[in-house]
């Protein structure tokens, strides 16, 4: 008997009309995963509440420096009774740091957290990037005196004005006078004959051990570096130490002032000069009373009859004689040969102008000599060697300085923050620790 | 659900709103100082709209539940399901700013990857399956009842078989008073169709019974085309209509396993899609709360 053909009606005449009572197995399992999924995740959850690990709610890695604080997020998230929110605030940080705020005319403050950015894993908190800055000097607003800086930066690369020291007109305010190119020449006269003078005979960081070629035998200590270079920067390597006569020019430029005497004037002022000169002549003279009687012979000059007597001045008159004598010597040339003199009308002494030197040329910016110690110095500083007037301007332009600090990965550091600051740290307060090790590793 | 013209109206609101999210995100990601953050007005704007999108995806579920919940019509909420569950992905990923550096996060943005992914992996199998199921499974039943209907043939097979089997059937197509004879014919019937008991007892009913059995002849049109083409040399002219019979029945029986092929392909990835979407909508509410507060 053949089949019957199988008719839509046959077909559905097989299905069991109550069969969307009995759950099918893959509905089944799609509902069991479906509650299953969920509370396996709450689950996880309440082993994290349990086991007190919040980190798994934490958005990052914490940084290099705050690593150890990984565990401690109320640390950091201090949570106020009756408030919902436990964001890390400015307070939270100040209990470890003091930032000092950047400028007194600046129109917003910015939270720690806006710059430094936690949870980025381990990274210098520190480097910030240029749109930190650029919030405010990419359109430089202040509030109060309108600002001499630049208005428009927003990188190094883009808006920074060239060098302070090295805009038009900028010139050396240093009274000394150096010219440089002779300095530098080849076989220069020494005190021993001909010498060849290098950068580092005369300008080196503090920290340098090495003895200074035509320093005095006992040279002054060394001065402090700028109180407003900041706590990370403060370093004997990064500025060079001032320019010292005692340790840079005795050597060469003694400051005889009578072949009576072997020693030389104190390098000082003219009041100091002065009565070191008196005081010299008069115990002189005291040892030497014969002197007081002068034949003049060394000046019976040909031509010209000699007196008719030896003179015969009291020490008195011989002092005040020997002492004009050798400032005249000193005043008109020793001195003058490095400083600039001027006499007031009536002064007995002249005025030495303040020789000015800038310990430190960037007032808004560090600079580190000792990072860029594998340079040789004239890469940079081009214009020494042909350099003959004081009033020159020896730094390297903002050119030189974007030859390697430039965005990319075949460059150096180039954001804002690896020269400048944005903390005064000239302000800064100290701060009081609080932590233990209990409570730091163990919550206690 | 196939995507066709009636989405013309979703796929432009989708490509205007992603269009307008990325316009934002661009400037306020190259802009932010320290990159963009999901904490950020923007990025907790992303993260906002996004969750909504996640959660109004979420709710088809419920939609479907409650089929007398008289809010828009089903296609309209599967649409919006399509739609804005596919939008939810760029908006989170805009939230994060491509990143994910915390356990829970990394966790929130995988289970996003992954149920979004399976989403449109099942939206695209959709248009596929379909039209296959209707050209290769004619004989297509309800998924639920196939192991039912698998049954009925089997009893229709058995029937068939007993039916060709039994010697009976001859006595009473004899003629009368010739017993001696129709015994012997029954006795010659019996041989002549033990090749099709054979077959029956060896490959058609483990074939049957069976739907996971591997190495079954019949499971190949082919193979099965050829077995029963050497039965009809076998067999009598005789017991034609049985073999036509039980050949359909394996016809039936491949199309019934070609259907739950299909139904598995078209159906399974909501194993993973539904289960970790209800996960991914806990775990965000956490993160959102968690987020917020710290």
């Amino acid at each position: 008997m053949p089949r019957a053909k199988l008719t839509t009606k046959k077909l559905a005449e097989r299905i069991d009309l109550n069969y969307f009572k009995h759950p099918h197995p893959l509905r089944r399992w799609r509902t069991i995963l479906s509650v299953a999924m969920p509370a396996l995740a709450l689950l996880w959850l309440l082993w994290i509440a349990f086991t007190h690990n919040a980190r798994v709610y934490s958005s990052g890695r914490m940084s290099a420096s705050h690593a150890v604080l990984t565990a401690r997020c109320d640390e950091c998230h201090v949570k106020e009774a009756g408030s919902f929110s436990a964001a890390a605030e400015d307070r939270a940080c100040a209990a470890c740091h003091d930032g000092p705020i950047h400028h007194a005319n600046q129109v917003f403050t910015p939270k720690c957290s806006g710059c430094h950015v936690e949870h980025r894993g381990p990274r210098r908190l520190a480097a910030t990037a240029d749109a930190d800055c650029a919030q405010c000097h990419a359109d430089l607003r202040t509030s109060g005196a309108a600002t001499g800086f630049a208005r428009e930066i927003r990188s190094f690369g883009a808006g920074h004005p060239e060098f302070a020291a090295l805009r038009p007109g900028s010139t050396d305010p240093g009274t000394v006078k150096l010219n440089h190119a002779v300095h530098l020449k080849a076989n220069l006269l020494g005190p021993n004959g001909p010498v060849q003078l290098d950068c580092d005979d005369c300008h080196r960081p503090p920290a340098s051990q090495a003895a200074w070629r035509f320093a005095a035998p006992q040279p002054k200590p060394d001065a402090a570096p700028a109180k407003d270079v900041p706590p990370s920067r403060i370093a004997a390597r990064a500025y060079m130490t001032p320019i010292a006569y005692a340790k840079h020019c005795i050597g060469c430029h003694g400051l005889q002032f009578d072949k009576r005497f072997k020693e030389s004037v104190p390098h000082d002022t003219p009041q100091v000069v002065h009565a070191f000169v008196v005081q010299k002549f008069q115990q002189y003279i005291a040892e030497h009373p014969a002197e007081l009687r002068e034949t003049n012979s060394s000046r019976d000059l040909p031509q010209r009859p000699a007196p008719p007597s030896p003179r015969q001045v009291t020490p008195q008159e011989w002092v005040a004689e020997r002492v004009a004598e050798s400032e005249e010597l000193l005043w008109r040339k020793t001195c003058k040969e490095c400083h600039a003199l001027s006499v007031a009308p009536g002064a007995p002494l002249p005025a030495v102008a303040k020789s000015n030197i800038k310990p430190r040329w960037f007032e808004h910016a560090v600079f580190s000599h000792d990072a860029h110690r594998l340079m040789k110095c004239v890469e940079c500083h081009a214009a020494a060697p042909s350099s003959r007037e004081t009033s020159d301007v020896l730094l390297p332009g903002i050119r030189s300085c974007r030859q390697c600090h430039h965005p990319g990965g075949d460059a150096v550091e180039s954001r804002c923050f690896e020269c400048h600051t944005y903390h005064d740290w000239s302000k800064e307060k100290a701060v009081k620790g609080k932590l233990t090790f209990s409570h730091l590793l163990h919550g206690d | 659900m196939r995507i066709d013209r009636t989405h013309r109206a979703w796929l432009i609101a989708s490509m205007v709103i992603l269009g307008a999210a990325t316009a934002v995100y661009i400037p306020y990601a190259a802009n932010s100082p320290g990159g963009p953050s999901g904490g950020s007005p923007i990025g907790l704007t992303f993260g906002i709209v996004g969750s909504a999108f996640m959660v109004f995806a979420g709710l088809l579920a419920a939609r479907k539940k409650v089929a007398l919940w008289r809010l828009g019509r089903a296609q309209a909420w599967m649409r919006g399901h399509l739609w804005l569950g596919l939008l939810s992905l760029p908006l989170i990923l805009f939230h994060a700013g491509f990143h994910a550096r915390g356990p829970l996060t990394a966790v929130l943005l995988a289970l996003v990857i992954i149920v979004v992914a399976s989403g449109v992996f099942g939206a695209a199998l959709q248009h596929y399956i379909p039209n296959v199921m209707t050209s290769e499974v004619p004989f297509e039943t309800v998924f639920e009842q196939i192991d039912h209907v698998r049954s009925q043939l089997l009893a229709e097979s058995a029937q068939l078989i007993g039916r060709v089997s039994a010697p009976l059937s001859l006595v009473v197509a004899a003629p009368s008073g010739d017993l001696a004879a129709t015994a012997d014919a029954a006795l010659g019937a019996e041989e002549a169709t033990a090749p099709l008991r054979d077959f029956y007892e060896l490959e058609m009913r483990p074939f049957l019974e069976n739907p996971r059995g591997r190495n079954q002849r019949l499971a190949d049109p082919q193979a099965a085309r050829g077995i029963f083409k050497g039965l009809r040399v076998l067999l009598p002219p005789g017991a034609e209509e049985t073999l036509k019979s039980l050949e359909e029945i394996c016809e039936e029986e491949r199309q019934l396993r070609r259907q739950a092929r299909l139904h598995h392909l078209l159906h399974d990835w909501l194993m993973l899609h539904i289960p970790l979407s209800f996960a991914l909508l806990l775990l965000g509410a956490v993160h959102a709360f968690m987020a917020l507060r710290y």
